[in-house]
């Protein structure tokens, strides 16, 4: 009977290790895919025509609706 | 005129420089938590004013403010009791918060500022501040406006680099169609190409530009706002800042597209500007005080964009105060969106 039960708890045991290695490698998996979408993407492309030009105070001025 | 700032780091030195060196301001009463660190800044402030530097405290701000014309907030935090004080003195206040919780906070007390017939500036810093009167300048320009895009570059000092690392992370609401629209920070990458600048990956932050700009431009369908970011500052935006902050930060911009109609066609402005983002502050605070002393903004709390009745002008003034104001002139058509 002594050895039924050693040998019962030891498969509990061998259940709960399972399970958190399991869990342990969602939680890792999730954490580096998220860390992959959070991170990687590309921005957009560059104004390829066209540039800034500064405003002068008389540019500003004229702009205003009454 | 005689001004109160509270407040004496990176913009509120700026702010205080341009203050003195306006023309209008005789006196500056500055208020500082620890007066003994910042004697030095305010000894090197120059200009033709004189300059008192004082310990923060409710009954010494109160007093400052019988002979006061504007208070200018300088300082994150600073508490509504120093803005309900100036109201009740009668006095117009600027604060150059930016953040959204202090702003919505400010903004609760319009009809307060509209009973007193004062002008409460919220916001009146780069971003919030210049983004807003280079939005309202842009509109002007268009028959009708439809949507507003902020987007910044680069932090002014401690505080606000503070402020962007917790916007970097923090839930917003972007206006899209009529209503709020719930977000999550750093996402919604973009490059965008600063004035001045190359171009910089953004991402969505929580800065209350866009809440500002609805209030302003109620008819508008899409409002939202980015800051350049790198991949290190989103990965560890939910973590505390790993390093202290630069005293001051050196580029930066700011850079707004307004779209909407122009003779039925479809048509998009692109404005910006360039500086340190704590001189572009500084400046823009120190001119929206002169102008709230003079009483030329309209009464109740906003933003620049609600209560500067000439953003050309004022923006026309910063230009001529070292502003670099720029437009981005596209060689071929609008593209569609």
């Amino acid at each position: 009977v002594r050895g039924v039960a050693s040998d019962t708890a030891g498969r509990g045991r061998r259940a709960n290790l399972r399970l958190l290695t399991r869990a342990l490698f969602a939680v890792s998996l999730t954490a580096l895919v998220a860390i992959i979408v959070r991170l990687r993407g590309s921005g957009g492309t560059p104004p390829h025509r066209g540039g800034w030009r500064e405003l002068s105070a008389t540019d500003l001025e004229p702009a205003d609706k009454p | 005129v005689r001004a109160v700032l509270v407040g004496l780091g990176a913009v509120g030195a700026r702010c205080a420089r341009q203050l003195l060196s306006s023309g209008s301001v005789r006196e500056l009463v500055v208020f500082a938590r620890h007066p003994s660190r910042v004697e030095g800044q305010a000894a090197a402030l120059g200009g033709s004013g004189a300059v008192r530097l004082e310990e923060l405290s409710a009954s010494a701000f109160a007093r400052s403010l019988g002979p006061a014309s504007v208070v200018v907030l300088a300082a994150n935090g600073a508490g509504l009791s120093l803005v309900t004080a100036s109201l009740a003195a009668g006095v117009p206040l600027v604060s150059v918060s930016d953040d959204p919780a202090e702003v919505r906070s400010l903004l609760g007390l319009h009809d307060a500022a509209v009973g007193h017939g004062l002008a409460l500036a919220v916001g009146a810093g780069m971003a919030p501040g210049l983004s807003c009167l280079l939005a309202a300048w842009a509109a002007s320009t268009l028959d009708e406006m439809s949507e507003v895009h902020v987007a910044t570059l680069g932090t002014g000092g401690p505080a606000c680099a503070k402020r962007r690392h917790a916007a970097l992370r923090e839930p917003l609401e972007e206006w899209r169609d009529g209503t709020w629209v719930r977000r999550v920070a750093s996402s919604g990458r973009e490059l965008v190409w600063f004035p001045g600048q190359t171009g910089a990956d953004c991402y969505r932050v929580n800065r209350p530009d866009v809440l500002l700009l609805q209030r302003a431009f109620p008819t508008l369908s899409w409002a939202t706002t980015r800051a350049a970011a790198s991949r290190r500052d989103r990965l560890t935006s939910w973590l505390p800042m790993l390093r202290r902050p630069h005293p001051e930060g050196t580029v930066g911009a700011v850079r707004v597209e307004v779209r909407g109609r122009r003779s039925q066609a479809a048509e998009s402005v692109l404005v910006g500007a360039t500086g340190r983002p704590a001189l572009l502050a500084g400046a823009v605070a120190a001119a929206v005080a002169v102008r709230a002393a003079a009483g030329q903004l309209t009464a109740g709390a906003g933003g620049l964009a609600s209560l500067v009745p000439s953003p050309g002008d004022l923006l026309a003034e910063l230009s001529q105060r070292g502003v670099k104001i720029m437009t981005f002139e596209r060689a071929g058509p609008v593209p569609a969106w």
